[in-house]
């Protein structure tokens, strides 16, 4: 897949309504990820969805989504501008999985990602991603039922992610990472201030944990990697894919720095460029593991 | 979260009260908060009252406003805020345009320059009809209960619009899309609070979105110019799940 930048809006921020990824992709992102879709509708969990914990967030929207044969609206729409639109899905059976896939391939989309790590929803996302002879499973399906690219995001919250990365190697790319599980309690209120009590955690504060398994995962295997997980900045970029990452999704920073930051991060990473003199980005990716 | 003490609750009608409390923050008019019922849910509410002493005016229509609505004083509110952008000030003369309890966030819109349409279903959801000053004030209600009988444009047919230097409002859809259409024929500055369903409130859930545009942070005020181009307003939203529907 050709990228026009780096730089992709994650799953799960702004990306529901075909028309909201539609402007995004006007606004500056070179590729999109949808908001992960299911085999049915979901309503999800009931507001409080989210914490703001500074410039961190803490979400368990609960998966909401209106199912699959729900979906190909929004694709087209999104697709009204000729850019990637990537669909993630989320399903509990490698069979699940590789429907859904044929259908957002059906709908337009250019590649599919694969929601193996959403941290607040019982019998999806990190449940079935901490599995590897699940995750194997999956992924295998998957790539064999649909011709566009099978991107795998996996879930931080494993003792070991690279041995689920090698589990997950028959897909084109992986992206590390989704939200670490968490929990806020309002001290006040005495409760959790999620009304599903636990959520994933998003924002600066999992950076270095991104860039760790990212690190890890490259030094390990050969596999093209997305990186997510805390990018605010450019040098949140750079230090992405420093540790191995050749693109990044960006997320939680939209609700301090609005749509803007696709095009502000590009900017400052052309001026990174010069001032480094790189000919191209693809240069530094890998540049800062430790050999 | 945020939480205050309850200091006062005004009873205005049998489904609508106030409720008083101390927050020292800077609150423009068209904000609203984010306000969380513990164990029943959050939802966003304007702030009718921005001085020293903040209030949000509550109409009981779900389980959680049912529950804020409940509330007396000595117990605790919770809230996160202030969030989205504020209905731009100005001064000269404002007609000020209230759908139900649109007319919430208005509430601090109103002075002496301020003319006040309120349009309401029936005389029971009238709010906020004597702090206009005496003959610049109508009422429309759809039942025919109080004042003219029929919807906001009903009101407006014999008032010349284009003799105020803004015109606020804010309520349901339909009603600012109908509103929307009678105002784009006359030269008019126009700005309105829509409100639609709102999960995060911060601008990252995309539950609130217009034509990609968050209610919650671009939003909820929008210009006449900025609405021309969003065809979803007034035609189609997404569900609590996310699934596209018309919005009538």
């Amino acid at each position: 897949m050709q990228l026009e930048s780096p730089l992709i809006l994650a799953s799960g921020i702004l990306d529901e309504n075909g028309y909201t990824m539609r402007r995004i992709l006007e606004e500056g992102a070179a590729a999109v990820v949808t908001k992960s879709i299911g085999s049915t509708e979901r309503p999800g969990f009931t507001p409080p969805v989210v914490a703001e914990l500074g410039e961190n967030l803490l979400n368990a929207i609960g998966l909401s989504n209106p199912g699959i044969e729900h979906f190909a609206d929004e694709i087209s729409i999104a697709k009204g501008i000729r850019k990637p639109v990537i669909g993630s899905i989320f399903g509990a059976s490698a069979e699940e999985f590789s429907t859904l896939a044929s259908k957002m391939e059906s709908y337009g989309a250019d590649a599919i990602e694969l929601n193996l790590s959403c941290p607040h929803v019982k019998g999806f996302g990190s449940e079935v991603g901490s599995d590897p002879d699940l995750v194997e499973e999956i992924v295998t399906e998957v790539k064999a039922k649909v011709s566009v690219p099978v991107f795998a995001k996996l879930t931080p919250n494993v003792t070991d992610i690279v041995k689920i990365a090698k589990a997950a190697e028959k897909a084109d790319a992986l992206v590390l990472i989704n939200t670490v599980k968490a929990i806020h309690i309002d001290i006040y209120a005495r409760r959790p201030t999620l009304s599903n009590a636990y959520g994933g955690l998003s924002g600066p504060a999992i950076k270095p944990i991104g860039v760790r398994a990212v690190y890890d995962v490259y030094r390990e295997t050969s596999k093209e990697i997305i990186g997510c997980g805390g990018i605010s900045n450019f040098e949140d970029v750079i230090e992405y894919m420093m540790a191995g990452a050749r693109a990044v999704e960006v997320g939680t920073a939209l609700k301090t720095a609005g749509r803007a930051i696709f095009d502000n991060i590009k900017t400052d990473i052309i001026r990174f460029m010069e001032a480094e003199g790189l000919d191209g980005i693809q240069e530094i990716i890998g540049a800062g593991v430790k050999r | 979260m945020i939480h205050a003490d309850i200091i006062r609750k005004e009873k205005l009608s049998p489904t609508v009260s106030t409720l008083y409390f101390h927050w020292d923050a800077d609150v423009k008019p068209g904000q609203f908060v984010m306000v969380w019922a513990p164990g029943t849910g959050e939802i966003p509410m304007s702030l009718s009252h921005i001085g020293k002493e903040k209030a949000f005016t509550v109409k009981n229509y779900g389980p959680t406003s049912d529950m804020l609505i409940k509330l007396e004083p000595g117990q605790k509110v919770y809230f996160r805020g202030p969030y989205g952008r504020p209905f731009s000030v100005v001064k000269g003369k404002t007609l000020l345009i209230g759908g139900g309890s649109g007319m919430a966030s208005l509430h601090p819109l109103i002075n002496r320059n301020a003319f006040g349409l309120i349009a309401a279903r029936t005389r029971e959801e009238i709010l906020f009809m004597n702090e206009f000053e005496s003959g610049k004030v109508r009422v429309t209600t759809d039942d025919g209960s109080f004042g003219i009988k029929g919807n906001v444009l009903a009101g407006l047919k014999d008032l010349d619009v284009d003799a105020f230097d803004m015109i606020y409002a804010c309520g349901p859809e339909i009603m600012l899309y109908n509103l929307y259409k009678y105002l784009k024929e006359k030269k008019v500055n126009a700005e309105l609070s829509l409100e639609r369903l709102m999960k995060c409130g911060v601008g990252v859930c995309d539950s609130c979105s217009i034509n990609g545009f968050q209610l919650c942070r671009d939003g909820p005020t929008f210009t006449m110019d900025q609405l021309q181009y969003m065809n979803e307003f007034g035609t189609e939203k997404l569900t609590f799940s996310g699934t596209r529907v018309n919005v009538h």
